[in-house]
């Protein structure tokens, strides 16, 4: 990770391919999502909280596959869902903060941009001629009179969006966390072995996997709360997060039926 | 016929006495724990009309010495209802994974054994089937290692290569109470009682009263009625524990119950601790408590996260105070740089431990009931299943309590013999001669009869939990195991032979401990890490 502060000077040249495809590191198997998403991601991904493995702390997650490098909803075309997690879809942006005192506002955060990232391409050196540009759908982040571009402009909302997100999403978290709202699954799933090279789909064997370290909503609990505590969690929009979060469980059928197919 | 049934205790009054008000004198980890134990299991079953009184003179200085537990103090902890976070913040915890005794067998530098908390791998009969074909024919400890056969706790469990490794027992990701390793804890005994004075206080309602006992007052049956302090008055009671510490306010001063000392089998009878601070904040602490042989006696090293309490344990009739604390200063010398500025407290061990423990309406748990040199961590493990006892069978009334009372009796009474003959397993099997203490260790009148009977077994048979009668056994026959093998004991090979079955199954097994070794070794943080991780970010309850 090289990220700087996005500056007009320096990024002159500097655009951004969009496209998507593991070459963009974009193979993973969950992704870190906040809750403002959850309404259309429940509606394709299975959404639970994992442990940072740095920190223990909860994090609400999207899942994508059952194994690391696996994202099954990744093809050569790109995603096969209608709606992509802000984290995949910010890269290679992040919001800079000056100052950790308060909640992310326009005075304490900057854009930066992580120049080794894959999509970050200068075009005097990386690319010459405007094909190229078309072919790669790549983003110039200033115009020729070192204005930002409308690309540019959706970024920095995005990803100040996202920072927002960030901090609401962990202070719901926390909330669950102090309520005793979460509880942890061992989910057992039968799938196919992955298709590998050189296999016939008819060589594939059925995998009984084991996952620990999944956290979904004690549904339980949450039906039994009354009172104070079910008000405030209502007002908060937290009460409606967690049923979001609970639905959005039953994806993982998709999600197997994706694996065997694939 | 009539007059048997007037004498019938249930007809007395006395015994329909309902027992509610629980008083435990004495406010150190002993008093604490009881009364966090008791409190904790009374709130949940119980709706009302019952009390916990704790008494805690003002005036009487803790012991204060660094302890080790067993891992049950998880679970004691947990029915407390206590978060382990806060617990490891408060109370300087680190995370303890076992015992490594070094010097005790031939007191060579390259002599050690492990006493690991997680039990060995796979059935019992398989690997030691393999482990005792293995090693066969025997060679002492450190000699195994050299030949690269593994010794049998690193055959049999991947503990040692941790603890070797000062790695921590679990992942920031491990929920509270949770292990990868099993573990115990080292803590600061003198923030531990007030720490958990304030969880029984605030969270357990027992009522807390700072004053001194001046006067004990008995009823007509010789039962405790009532102790008098000098501010609150008389505070009355239907059963009393004795948690006094030393002074055996109760059991011993006021019952008399008899002292029965195990002086003959444990020589010890004095310690000497002193706090050993480290380095710096982010020097490693290690993973086990290090207990070293001396010329009479051993030095315990157990490291917190804040100091190290280190401590030597001798036999008086051997080496003088001014050798033992050489012999300690000696030790220290590599880790400290100015040993003579350090504080050196002695501590008269007295090795032994009441006749009985309950006596009419008054238990005695913690010091006041017995004390036993901490080699094996006994004396927080006994105070947690005695107060568990008492929890779990607290008489409903005075008829009944004499029958409670006479099964604590021989429960712990079996339990204090079961210490004295491990703690002394531990003295026999070495092969010392360079001094007297450890040549009379191995003399047969030293060793009680039923240590002599299971060691005449254990030459044709590995130890196994069948060979105790108690449900309720203090160690499990794994921790005779790792004893015996650790200390280069030969149990026989069966004349019967074994089978491939059998060797084969041993043998994966240790091949599997071999895989986790290398796994968790490569991916458990350091024990200084994990503690770093847990003060800033905290363990999860889940």
């Amino acid at each position: 990770m090289n990220n700087v502060i996005v500056d007009s000077k320096i990024h002159k040249n500097t655009s951004v391919i969009r496209g998507h495809g593991s070459e963009f590191g974009e193979n993973v198997h969950f992704v870190p999502v906040i809750a403002d998403e959850l309404r259309q991601l429940m509606l394709e991904y299975p959404c639970c909280l994992l442990k940072n493995n740095q920190t223990g702390q909860f994090g609400l997650h999207a899942l994508l596959g059952f194994e690391p490098g696996e994202n099954l909803f990744l093809n050569d075309k790109g995603w096969s869902s209608q709606y992509i997690p802000l984290h995949i879809r910010r890269q290679p942006f992040m919001v800079g903060y000056t100052s950790m005192e308060d909640a992310p506002n326009a005075k304490n955060t900057v854009l930066t941009i992580d120049m080794d990232n894959k999509r970050v391409v200068n075009t005097d050196t990386d690319i010459d001629t405007d094909t190229d540009m078309q072919q790669h759908a790549a983003h110039l982040l200033f115009d020729g009179n070192g204005q930002p571009t409308e690309y540019l402009k959706q970024m920095n909302k995005m990803v100040f969006d996202l920072a927002q997100g960030i901090v609401r999403t962990e202070q719901f978290v926390a909330v669950l966390v102090e309520h005793d709202l979460i509880e942890s699954i061992q989910l057992g799933v039968s799938i196919k072995q992955r298709l590998q090279r050189g296999m016939n789909e008819s060589d594939r064997q059925i995998e009984k996997i084991n996952f620990d370290g999944l956290y979904v909503i004690n549904e339980q609990k949450l039906a039994a709360l009354s009172g104070d505590l079910l008000n405030q969690l209502h007002q908060n929009g937290y009460l409606q997060a967690c049923y979001l979060i609970a639905g959005s469980m039953g994806q993982i059928q998709k999600m197997i039926a994706m694996r065997n197919e694939g | 016929m009539t007059s048997d049934i007037e004498k019938n205790p249930i007809t007395d009054l006395k015994y329909e006495k309902n027992i509610s008000k629980i008083v435990i004198l004495g406010g150190g980890t002993a008093g604490w724990i009881t009364a966090g134990t008791l409190a904790a299991k009374l709130n949940k079953q119980h709706d009302k009309n019952y009390s916990v009184t704790l008494i805690e003179s003002a005036n009487v200085p803790p012991i204060g010495v660094g302890e080790g537990t067993w891992p049950t103090m998880r679970r004691t902890l947990k029915n407390m209802g206590i978060r382990e976070t806060d617990f490891i913040k408060q109370c300087y915890v680190s995370f303890k994974q076992g015992a490594k005794f070094s010097k005790w067998v031939t007191g060579t530098n390259d002599d050690y054994y492990y006493h690991p908390l997680m039990l060995p791998e796979g059935e019992v009969a398989d690997t030691t089937a393999h482990w005792i074909s293995l090693s066969f024919p025997y060679q002492p400890s450190q000699q195994v290692k050299n030949n690269a056969t593994p010794s049998f706790s690193m055959c049999v469990s991947p503990q040692e290569a941790i603890c070797e490794a000062g790695l921590a027992p679990k992942f920031i990701t491990t929920a509270e109470y949770d292990a990868v390793a099993n573990y115990a804890y080292h803590l600061d005994a003198g923030a531990f009682s007030t720490f958990l004075q304030k969880h029984c206080t605030e969270q357990l309602r027992v009522n807390h009263v700072l004053d001194d006992v001046i006067g004990i007052h008995n009823d007509n049956y010789g039962d405790i009625h009532s102790l008098t302090t000098t501010n609150n008055g008389d505070v009355c009671g239907d059963l009393f524990i004795d948690c006094s510490g030393f002074k055996s306010l109760l059991i011993g001063e006021h019952y008399q119950v008899p002292f029965k000392c195990c002086k003959d089998v444990l020589f010890v009878d004095n310690a000497i601790a002193v706090q050993v601070p480290y380095e710096n904040v982010q020097s490693p602490i290690a993973s086990h408590t290090i207990s070293t042989a001396q010329s009479a006696g051993w030095i315990w090293d157990i490291g917190l996260t804040h100091r190290r309490g280190v401590g030597h344990v001798y036999s008086s009739q051997y080496i003088t105070e001014q050798q033992a604390i050489k012999e300690l200063k000696t030790y220290l010398t590599d880790s400290v740089e100015n040993v003579d500025e350090l504080q050196f407290r002695k501590i008269p061990i007295n090795p032994g431990h009441r006749e009985k423990f309950w006596h009419k309406n008054c238990v005695a748990i913690g010091l006041s009931a017995g004390f036993l040199e901490p080699l094996e961590a006994s004396a927080l493990l006994l105070v947690e299943i005695s107060a568990n006892m008492i929890a779990q069978q607290l008489p409903a009334n005075r008829g009944s309590m004499d029958i409670v009372a006479r099964r604590f009796n021989e429960t712990f009474l079996y339990r204090w013999n079961r210490i004295i003959d491990f703690l002394k397993l531990h003295y026999m099997l070495n092969q010392r001669n360079d001094s007297q203490f450890w040549i009379d260790n191995r003399n047969p009148d030293s060793i009680p009869d039923s240590l002599k009977r299971l060691l005449e077994l254990w030459r044709y048979q590995a130890p196994s939990d069948d060979d105790f009668v108690h449900a309720t056994e203090v160690f499990p026959a794994a921790s005779y195991q790792y004893i015996l093998y650790g200390m280069g004991f030969k149990t026989e090979p069966s004349h019967l032979g074994y089978s491939a079955a059998s060797l084969q199954r041993g043998k994966q097994i240790s091949n599997g401990v071999y895989e986790q070794q290398k796994h968790l070794t490569r991916s458990l943080p350091s024990q200084r890490e994990l503690i770093n991780l847990i003060n800033q970010y905290g363990l999860q309850k889940i």
